[in-house]
């Protein structure tokens, strides 16, 4: 998921660090707070595990091999402010020596990687934990949050490549930066990461996480009483940033349309990274055209089904509370 | 002596028998995938100390600019003959270089390179040739230009020029931090690796488990070190503040250095005007 220079455009690159920035102020002035300067170096020493952590590959069935990210399982273990901070910097050693990921595109990365993933995943997690009470509500959150988390970053990978053809055209019409539109780097970028990234995740986060409460309990990172409602902040903020994508609506969003979609297919073969990503991609051309709703301008489209898909995504959550008091309500009777 | 001759020993029956314990095959690639890149790490890190300093040695300070300055030129020119000109005295900067030393930076650029290409590949045959080369052939240029930045430099000099672009002293601390306790927690992971290798003997259905454990116990180690760590350093008068101790003065290398790259920079705009 590093995203390497020149795929993505220069303008694209300073927006996106520009938007680090608050966090990580935020994120360090959090951390000077709840940390106390006999941890300062946990910081660091956190990093050269987030660090360590992608070199750990993990079976696959088929007899393959993958590695997690762990964003999420660091966010569990050391809080997702210090887990932003731990990240950032692994991040930038891979960037800087390991010439991992961009130098320009470092502020990219660090949104996708060090920001949504550890606070989505993280808040997941939490709003799981919390409205489910019990060891299995503690699992779920864990596996439903690394899942997601990844996902969701490999989800903003996504547009910000997407965005590009649309955003920077030459003269003739070419893209000078990722020439592939979201409606084939979206599935390019999150099937495979749905399909397996994601569960190696959540299956590696949920057996560490396991195996430190059983042999060290104590270690792990506990809240100081935050307010519960920063999930909903955080997920309004993820609507604002859905208009990332509406960047990219405008004037352009039918003139690709059909032919480019169609090009989806022959462009799934050719890519050969995704083979079960070719069967959806057919798929999406159904799909997609749903996301501009007829008759809406496509900005207000656009927005309508971000606000849809946090609202379902609320509703779940609030069904599956509500199914697990149920339950206990039927206990004492 | 004699004792010990007229002494029998009697062997028991059982080391007799011929065993023909075979244990089942398993794959344990991942075991061996985790070991060499956690290796590759630690090699790389080591490598740092096999750097001389002396030789045609451009200042650090100023290599990280011009690079930083190169990757976004390279990044904002529309121009193919620029690109070019810059891979071209990139690749006579590396033909300086210790063979060994060129092999690794070309062998990651190359890598890089050729995966760019295989994703680009489709958007080539839909017609968009520009983007497809272009990018391919900028990619090059900055991993090439990111390569010799951090193969020619030692690291901890990188994290000293951080200084002096005014870097805030926590975030040098936890950078120098995290580069060493990733060689030392991969030397302790690996460790471990090494042990469930050998261990695992015939079928081995705990894979999972056992690789959480490994990461789990680096994760507690890890805690362990942080507080040996910050005594330690309290103990020897660390306050948290950096200082450069050496005040480099430039060289005929690095005004050779610098007039190269005003004179790329130069070139942009030449090429940009047109």
């Amino acid at each position: 998921m590093h995203i390497p220079d020149n795929y993505l455009s220069p303008s694209t690159c300073a927006l996106m660090s520009a938007a680090m920035v608050p966090v990580w102020t935020r994120a360090v002035k959090k951390v000077k707070e709840e940390i106390p300067k006999v941890k300062i170096p946990s910081l660091g020493v956190g990093a050269a595990f987030s660090f360590l952590l992608m070199m750990f590959n993990v079976p696959l069935p088929g007899g393959t091999t993958g590695h997690a990210v762990g964003g999420t399982l660091i966010a569990i273990l050391m809080g997702p402010y210090a887990a932003c901070i731990s990240v950032t910097v692994a991040l930038l050693i891979q960037a800087l020596l390991f010439g991992d990921g961009g130098i320009l595109s470092f502020g990219a990365n660090c949104f996708n990687m060090a920001f949504v993933l550890p606070f989505l995943g993280y808040f997941i997690y939490k709003a799981v934990k919390d409205n489910m009470k019990s060891e299995k509500g503690e699992y779920l959150g864990i596996i439903l949050g690394s899942y997601v988390g990844i996902n969701a970053a490999a989800l903003c990978a996504a547009i910000e490549f997407g965005i590009q053809p649309l955003l920077f055209k030459d003269a003739a019409g070419q893209a000078l930066y990722c020439p592939y539109p979201l409606s084939i780097s979206i599935p390019a970028m999150v099937i495979p990461h749905l399909l397996v990234a994601g569960i190696v995740e959540a299956v590696f986060t949920l057996f560490i996480v396991i195996y430190i409460k059983k042999v060290s309990p104590g270690t792990m990172y506990e809240e100081s009483d935050e307010k519960k409602n920063a999930i909903y902040g955080l997920l309004a903020f993820l609507i604002c940033l859905t208009p990332l994508g509406l960047l990219a609506t405008g004037t352009a969003w039918g003139e690709w349309g059909t032919e480019e979609i169609g090009s989806v297919v022959s462009g799934g073969k050719a890519l050969g990274f995704v083979p079960q990503g070719m069967k959806a991609g057919v798929n999406f051309k159904a799909l997609l055209p749903d996301y501009a709703v007829n008759g809406l301008p496509e900005i207000a489209g656009y927005l309508l089904s971000a606000i849809a898909g946090v609202a379902i995504f609320i509703i779940f959550f609030k069904v599956i509370s509500s199914f697990k008091k149920d339950k206990a309500g039927g206990k004492l009777g | 002596m004699d004792n010990l001759k007229d002494h029998k020993i009697e062997m028991p029956e059982w080391i007799y028998s011929n065993e023909n314990y075979i244990p089942l095959t398993d794959k344990d690639t991942f075991i061996n995938k985790s070991i060499l890149s956690v290796f590759h790490v630690i090699s790389r890190i080591r490598m740092q100390d096999s750097l001389d300093n002396s030789r045609f040695k451009i200042n650090v300070s100023l290599n990280i600019f011009f690079t930083f300055l190169l990757i976004v030129l390279l990044s904002i020119t529309k121009s193919f003959i620029f690109v070019v000109i810059v891979i071209v005295y990139l690749l006579s900067i590396l033909s300086f270089t210790e063979a060994d030393r060129l092999v690794k930076i070309l062998k990651f650029s190359i890598s890089v390179t050729l995966f760019t290409a295989v994703i680009m590949l489709p958007a080539f045959f839909m017609g968009n040739s520009y983007s497809s080369i272009m990018i391919t052939t900028k990619v090059f240029a900055t991993t090439t230009s990111m390569g010799l930045l951090s193969y020619s430099s030692k690291w901890n000099s990188i994290t000293e020029a951080l200084k002096l672009f005014h870097v805030p002293d926590i975030f040098i601390l936890i950078l120098d931090i995290t580069i060493k306790y990733i060689f030392m927690l991969g030397d302790y992971s690996m460790n471990m690796l090494y042990a469930l290798k050998l261990r695992s003997v015939g079928k081995n259905s705990n894979k999972y488990t056992s690789m959480a454990g490994i990461a789990g116990t680096t994760f507690l180690q890890s805690k362990e070190m942080v507080t040996d760590m910050y005594h330690a350093m309290e103990c020897r008068g660390f306050t948290g503040e950096y200082h450069i101790c050496n005040k480099s003065k430039f060289k005929w290398v690095d005004y050779i250095f610098i007039a190269i790259n005003v004179g790329a920079i130069l070139l942009f705009f030449h090429f940009e005007r047109a």
